[in-house]
């Protein structure tokens, strides 16, 4: 019996290669394959995935639920527009800009909001997205308040004698793509590394991590300030593909989007995140689901979430992923 | 000079006579669950679209209205409490989070989807002005006065001296011992819940004709001016949250008057992030009770 079965196993084949293969030629031609408002679609789902990446760091590997990612993706998306609009500096300055900005405003943001726990954290980063929005409205000499900031230019890259704008939606496709997948890159850095380590041990348990010489709140203070650089570069490409801002960047409607990019797609992975943001932004976006029925949809998926699948997608993936390994 | 402010004060005080009444709901829930209940401005939203359907399409009076608009939002609380808010007993604070931020989106949705997202009339009750002591205040402001003191003395009557308030004080205290003692932890989930939804919904119906304006996304504003009320008042603590309730009123009355309208509305999260800082326990008690 035990041979047969040894034998079977064998003679199923390793398909994640070329499975992965695959999903990078779909990735690479999508833009040729999909109508123009497919590729819309998944350049949103691209620019969700990075604020969502760094709430992963937060919520799945650190274990803190946070509701602040919207503040910072407005921060990153005014950071960028304002600096767009007034002095014209290029695209790339501005997403560097954007993730400091973000970073910055954290740190004095953190060092009080980290000190509270579970629900308490929840409710003082909540006050962080609405505060940010009023700001952005009453601010009105440098945010123009309701009005916004529009005209933001283009991206626009300049090489020496080369030089060129990301007009159409297919390059910015492309650009997206890019920064996405060094985002996905990075997160996987930070997650491999010893620090990330240390982030699970944290979130398993912080008493003994503490307890083991893990500099807990420094971890935190720091795991919360990447999560703001990936929500600031989030915000300024979003800035940058819709050339409008407005103090609706702030909203607890995009807080929820990421929660729910992080959490359905499972917390504490990178590809749950990837797949999430395809799932949840991605999918809704190209069926043209209106606002009131996909947040009707969020909900249900919210409550479904915490009841039934606390871990997402994430164990089925893990399963779909060990099968075309050739695991039984 | 001096009458302008007593009139904010005034007015201030009856805009803390409605939070105070969705607010208390609000911390009997956390009382019983141990979870903010991010969902409760909703219940507050549903009572005044009940009334105002009532009153559009029914052709009902506005007292009526206040009937139909409590009683629709106790019959969804009920259906919510059985789903939802059962199963909360005894899970992590997270999933708290989580689950009534999903039923405030499906709420909230489904009334923008079912009435559209537009801004409606509220075109009744008592707004007649009436004169006392040199002000003038409409009627209907006296009439939300009024039912704040006696909810609040129903209230404090109800958790001390009630069999129904002497369970929801055990559960508060100690879940496991409610249960070796036969306390039915679900069932007082239950009533505490579909009582504090009431509560809500009767606070939306009355406020409704001095707002005016009835809208599917009223309910969350209400809830994030509750959160700083709750934590003010101490969680789970009724007559610490009808105290905070009028600080934060009069607090947001003057701010609007002096500082901007538009900064009224930052007050309540601005004395949040300050109250979770530094007295996370709230104003009037000296340590925390969860």
């Amino acid at each position: 019996m035990s041979l047969t079965e040894t034998a079977q196993q064998i003679r199923r084949r390793d398909l994640r290669i070329p499975l992965g293969a695959i999903l990078l030629v779909i990735a690479l031609t999508a833009p040729f394959i999909g109508s123009r408002y497919v590729t819309h679609s998944l350049i949103i789902a691209l620019i969700f995935m990075l604020p969502a990446h760094g709430l992963n760091l937060l919520v799945g590997y650190t274990g803190l639920l946070s509701l602040a990612q919207a503040a910072f993706f407005g921060i990153g998306a005014y950071t960028a527009g304002l600096l767009a609009v007034t002095y014209g500096t290029p695209f790339y300055v501005n997403v560097v800009a954007a993730g400091l900005a973000a970073g910055a405003i954290a740190l004095p943001l953190g060092i009080p909001a980290l000190r509270l726990r579970s629900t308490s954290f929840v409710m003082c980063t909540l006050g962080f997205v609405i505060i940010g929005q009023a700001i952005a409205k009453n601010w009105i000499s440098v945010t123009r308040g309701d009005m916004g900031l529009s005209s933001i230019p283009k991206p626009h890259f300049a090489l020496g004698p080369l030089s060129f704008t990301v007009s159409g939606t297919m390059g910015f496709y492309y650009l997206a793509l890019a920064i996405g997948a060094l985002a996905t890159l990075a997160v996987w850095a930070i997650v491999r590394s010893p620090a990330g380590r240390n982030m699970i041990a944290i979130r398993e348990n912080e008493t003994l991590a503490e307890s083991v010489g893990i500099p807990t709140w420094r971890y935190k203070l720091i795991v919360f300030m990447i999560s703001a650089v990936f929500a600031g570069v989030g915000g300024s490409i979003y800035a940058h593909y819709l050339t409008v801002v407005s103090p609706l960047t702030f909203q607890m409607y995009y807080s929820t989007t990421m929660l729910i990019i992080v959490l359905g797609g499972g917390a504490g992975t990178i590809s749950g995140v990837v797949f999430g943001s395809l799932l949840f932004v991605g999918l809704t976006e190209a069926l043209r689901i209106t606002p009131e029925l996909r947040m009707i949809a969020y909900g249900l998926c919210l409550l479904a979430l915490v009841f039934w699948f606390r871990q997402g997608f994430a164990p089925l993936i893990n399963r779909f992923w060990n099968a075309i390994g050739g695991a039984k | 000079m001096f009458s302008t402010i007593l009139e904010q004060i005034v007015n201030g005080i009856v805009t803390g006579s409605v939070y105070a009444i969705v607010a208390v709901g609000m911390t009997m829930i956390f009382g019983v669950l141990r979870a903010i209940n991010f969902a409760h401005g909703e219940y507050y939203m549903l009572g005044t679209f009940g009334a105002w359907f009532s009153i559009d399409y029914l052709g009902l009076s506005y007292e009526a209205s206040i009937v139909v608009g409590v009683l629709s939002t106790i019959v969804i609380a009920y259906v919510v409490g059985k789903l939802v808010m059962q199963r909360m007993v005894g899970a992590p604070a997270e999933s708290g989070v989580l689950a009534t931020l999903g039923i405030a989106l499906v709420l909230q949705n489904t009334v923008i989807l079912v009435f559209g997202g537009g801004y409606k009339f509220f075109a009744d009750g008592y707004i007649e002005p009436v004169s006392i002591l040199g002000f003038s205040l409409a009627q209907q402001r006296i009439l939300i006065l009024v039912v704040c003191l006696l909810v609040f003395v129903g209230l404090e009557l109800m958790v001390t001296y009630s069999r129904m308030g002497k369970s929801m004080r055990a559960v508060s205290q100690n879940v496991d011992c409610c249960e070796v003692v036969g306390i039915d932890v679900p069932q007082v989930v239950l009533r505490t819940f579909i009582l504090g939804a009431a509560l809500a919904a009767l606070s939306g119906v009355l406020t409704a004709p001095v707002n005016v304006s009835v809208y599917g996304g009223m309910g969350e504003l209400i809830t994030f001016k509750t959160l700083p009320i709750i934590i003010m008042g101490g969680l789970g603590n009724v007559r610490g949250t009808f105290f905070a309730a009028m600080i934060l009123g009069v607090a947001e009355s003057l701010v609007a008057t002096y500082v901007g309208l538009q900064f009224r509305d930052t007050v309540g999260f601005a004395t949040l992030i300050l109250m979770l800082m530094w007295r996370p326990h709230g104003l009037f008690s000296t340590q925390a009770r969860f």
